[in-house]
């Protein structure tokens, strides 16, 4: 027998033709997008330097006009606690009808099809949305966060009770509960903790949000931000930036504080 | 004789009803205050439900007249969403390597990755966008380095996180065999982490697909642009045809993303 | 030959787990490191490439001293030395031929650990070890696919192809059914006498121990207190070595016991 010297890895992808079909389509769309992307490269030459003007304007922030920052931070705070509330409110039924385990089937489809709906669009479009439909300001921001929580807290809060222990509600049955008392003892316990979880979650995730669709019209730090920009303001618009930062990693470390003392 | 013993049962102890009343009340107040003290015309609440049936009869049906620019402009959107997802992806490898714990070369390099990756993840892409088109002026380009940004801290830091979940033992076995810090890396880091690399570029692809629809609302390209021209326009059939087309992005996009994610895993 | 001359080794200011400790192995010998746990027989092992870094004392492998050696020297030292774990430490993913040629990443260049081409040589030795260990038909299958027998034996042809000039393994068969750990042992036994290899093996075991090794070593609270032939270890010294230790704790039964 003739001792083997040669060996080689086997290949991900076992069939040649396959293989060689994937590295020549991602090459060619890999070449063929960059060399067709409509790109001005004078333009984008040119923003090195202009990249060191706004930077040096940019700094030392200015905080002159901290009353219009804490004002559009506290907007924005807002939004996103009335968001949330709302959000939740709304989401616990809707989860309950797109739970597979619990629902018929028509109920469970529109279930499922309402939160699709919701995180399909950005929260920025359906804020535009809300801003042509119900003006400028807060609300259309807190209707958008709304929607945005939905979308998020009723898909994870449907998939908990899908995966509930069903032994609980079979012995409420057997005992002759109504359909409410057995979802109050069977059910509520056990999805509880996810519920709380969740709401804190969103409430760090709508105060990110909320400093977004600001820029659209929707009310919060946002519409700041984009004023400051689009007047030239760097300096402002770093003191934003800062703020906006600040209260997201601040937001972050307490809601994780939290979640944690409660696991 | 018979001795009658009296049980009671609270479904809490008096201290843990307080602390329940107290938390419902903080709550309550913190959402009154938030109601009371919004600047919201009231009036206009009220008006809400009628103002949005009326926008959505104005949308109906989605006019498909402009269609062909559409289909451009979302081809455009999807190779920003691509393109920046793969730059980031090769970019966050060696700022995921420093921020994890266990295979940091010092301290200052760990301070320098979390630095990077929480700047990243706090500012959202709008953001990053709004500043890119100030720098590189209104453009693609603009929303390629926003999404770009955006996506490094994403990607660096759950891959820091599966990068510190590793098994160590694979690892103490190489470098007792005197492989270099390199290839205990290829040999012992790399495949442990594989799986999890390619569900986070997957995600963060499919995130991005959703992020780089709204780009052209700031000026950075892509489909965000055709639908701001519409909005501006008041012209709602073609509005809702563009949200249309980007709802069927998103979920064709979510189709391709959990298919390559059971093809790999 | 492995000498190893007052080596200590504690962890802060408690009492150290190694205690002036003074070892040396010649030649081709299968030698056991006994003794309860805690006895730092896995400290003394790890000394020896300094997986552990010892605090005080020479440990010398064919006139090299491991301890003075700056990272650079230690890696290509490293190189001598063979290493067998308790679980394996394969690289569970990579298949079995890719964890055996791990075992020559000291030598290979990056390029070639890379793109996997390893030189024709090494798959050639990685294949005559692998149909000496009986495991050549696994070559292409993932490590995490093979039973813990074949994945302790990957790990022993890992080690083999570094052709290192001392094998240790801790705690090899800990992990095993008796019937593949006497497999393991007998083929550790089989390869230090054909490859003229020094093993220095850590087992709780100590039927197998004697069953299999040319020399015992028994520790005892980071000492050694018995360094002899297995003949010469009787119920006493078993006593002295894990004092306080329950009979039922001590292993000392086998599948031949």
């Amino acid at each position: 027998m003739t001792a083997q010297t040669v060996w080689r890895k086997p290949p991900f992808i076992k069939s040649p033709a396959v293989r060689w079909v994937v590295y020549i389509a991602v090459a060619v769309y890999v070449i063929g997008t960059i060399a067709t992307l409509p790109i001005d490269w004078e333009r984008t030459a040119e923003g090195l330097t202009r990249a060191q003007r706004i930077f040096s304007g940019a700094f030392p922030p200015s905080f002159e006009r901290s009353g219009l920052l804490i004002s559009g931070f506290m907007e924005s705070l807002k939004i996103a606690i009335l968001a949330t509330t709302l959000g939740m409110i709304l989401s616990v039924p809707l989860a309950f009808m797109a739970a597979r385990n619990i629902s018929p089937k028509p109920v469970y489809l529109f279930g499922r099809g309402t939160f699709i709906l919701a995180r399909s669009f950005h929260p920025v479009i359906v804020a535009i949305i809300f801003v042509k439909a119900v003006g400028f300001g807060p609300l259309a921001g807190a209707l958008t966060l709304t929607v945005y929580s939905i979308g998020f807290v009723a898909k994870l809060l449907a998939e908990r009770i899908e995966e509930i222990d069903f032994g609980q509600v079979e012995a409420m049955r057997s005992v002759g509960a109504s359909f409410f008392s057995t979802m109050i003892y069977a059910i509520l316990p056990q999805i509880m903790p996810r519920l709380v979880g969740l709401g804190i979650y969103q409430l760090d995730s709508n105060l990110r949000a909320s400093a977004v669709v600001g820029i659209v019209g929707a009310g919060g730090i946002g519409a700041t931000l984009a004023n400051a920009f689009g007047r030239y303001d760097y300096d402002f618009a770093l003191a934003i930036t800062m703020v906006i930062v600040g209260a997201i990693l601040i937001s972050e470390a307490v809601s994780g504080m939290i979640r944690k003392r409660m696991t | 004789m018979t001795q009658t013993l009296t049980h009671e049962w609270a479904r809490f102890t008096p201290v843990q009803r307080m602390k329940r009343y107290v938390a419902l009340l903080a709550v309550t107040l913190i959402v009154v205050w938030a109601l009371g003290s919004i600047d919201v015309i009231w009036e206009w609440v009220w008006d809400a439900p009628i103002q949005l049936v009326d926008l959505f009869a104005r949308m109906v049906p989605p006019d498909p007249t402009n269609l062909p620019s559409i289909l451009e402009a979302t081809w455009q959107t999807i190779n920003i969403a691509t393109i920046a997802t793969m730059i980031a992806v090769v970019l966050s490898l060696p700022v995921a390597y420093i921020s994890a714990q266990n295979t940091t070369p010092n301290v200052v390099c760990l301070w320098i990755g979390r630095f990077i990756l929480v700047s990243s993840r706090s500012v959202n892409t709008i953001i990053w966008a709004l500043l890119f088109v100030a720098i590189f002026g209104p453009g693609i380009i603009a929303g390629i380095i926003a999404i770009m940004f955006r996506s490094i801290g994403f990607l660096g830091k759950l891959l820091g996180e599966a990068i510190e979940e590793i098994d160590h033992a694979p690892v103490e076995a190489l470098e007792a065999c005197g492989a270099s810090r390199f290839k205990v890396v290829i040999y012992g880091i790399v495949p442990q982490v594989m799986p999890a690399f390619f569900a986070i570029s997957i995600l963060r692809w499919d995130i991005n697909l959703r992020e780089s629809t709204v780009l052209g609302l700031v000026g950075a390209g892509g489909i965000g642009i055709i639908l701001q021209g519409a909005i501006d326009t008041f012209q709602w059939q073609e509005v809702s045809m563009v949200l249309l087309t980007i709802l069927t992005l998103v979920i064709a996009g979510e189709v391709i993303s959990s298919a390559l994610r059971k093809k790999l895993l | 030959m492995l000498e190893i001359k007052n080596l200590v080794k504690s962890y802060g200011k408690g009492t150290p787990v190694l205690k002036d400790l003074n070892l040396s192995v010649q030649g081709e010998q299968l030698m056991s490191i006994i003794g309860s746990s805690g006895a730092g027989k896995s400290t003394l092992l790890r000394c020896v490439n300094r997986l552990v870094e010892p605090t005080s004392g020479s440990i010398t492998l064919n006139g090299t001293d491991f301890t003075t050696l700056g990272a650079k020297e230690l890696r290509k030292a490293r190189r001598r030395i063979g290493m067998v774990f308790q679980s394996f430490n394969l690289v569970d993913r990579l298949s079995v031929m890719e964890n055996v040629q791990s075992g020559r990443l000291g030598y290979i260049s990056t390029w070639a650990a890379v793109t996997r081409r390893y030189p024709s040589e090494d798959i050639e030795r990685a294949f005559e070890l692998m149909e000496r260990v009986g495991i050549a038909q696994y070559a292409d299958k993932r490590a995490d696919e093979l039973s813990g027998g074949e994945r302790q034996r990957v790990g022993v042809v890992r080690a083999l192809m570094q052709r290192p000039e001392i094998l240790l393994a801790d705690e090899p068969t800990a992990s095993l059914d008796p019937k593949t750990s006497e497999q393991i042992m007998s083929l550790l036994r089989d390869l230090a006498r054909e490859l003229n290899l020094p093993v220095i093996i850590n087992i709780h075991n100590v039927t197998e121990a004697k069953e299999y090794s040319d020399r015992i070593v028994g520790m005892r609270y980071g000492r050694i207190i018995f360094d002899d032939k297995p003949a010469a270890l009787a119920a006493a010294q078993m006593d002295e070595i894990y004092a306080g230790t329950p009979s039922e704790d001590r292993q000392e039964m086998g599948a031949i016991a």
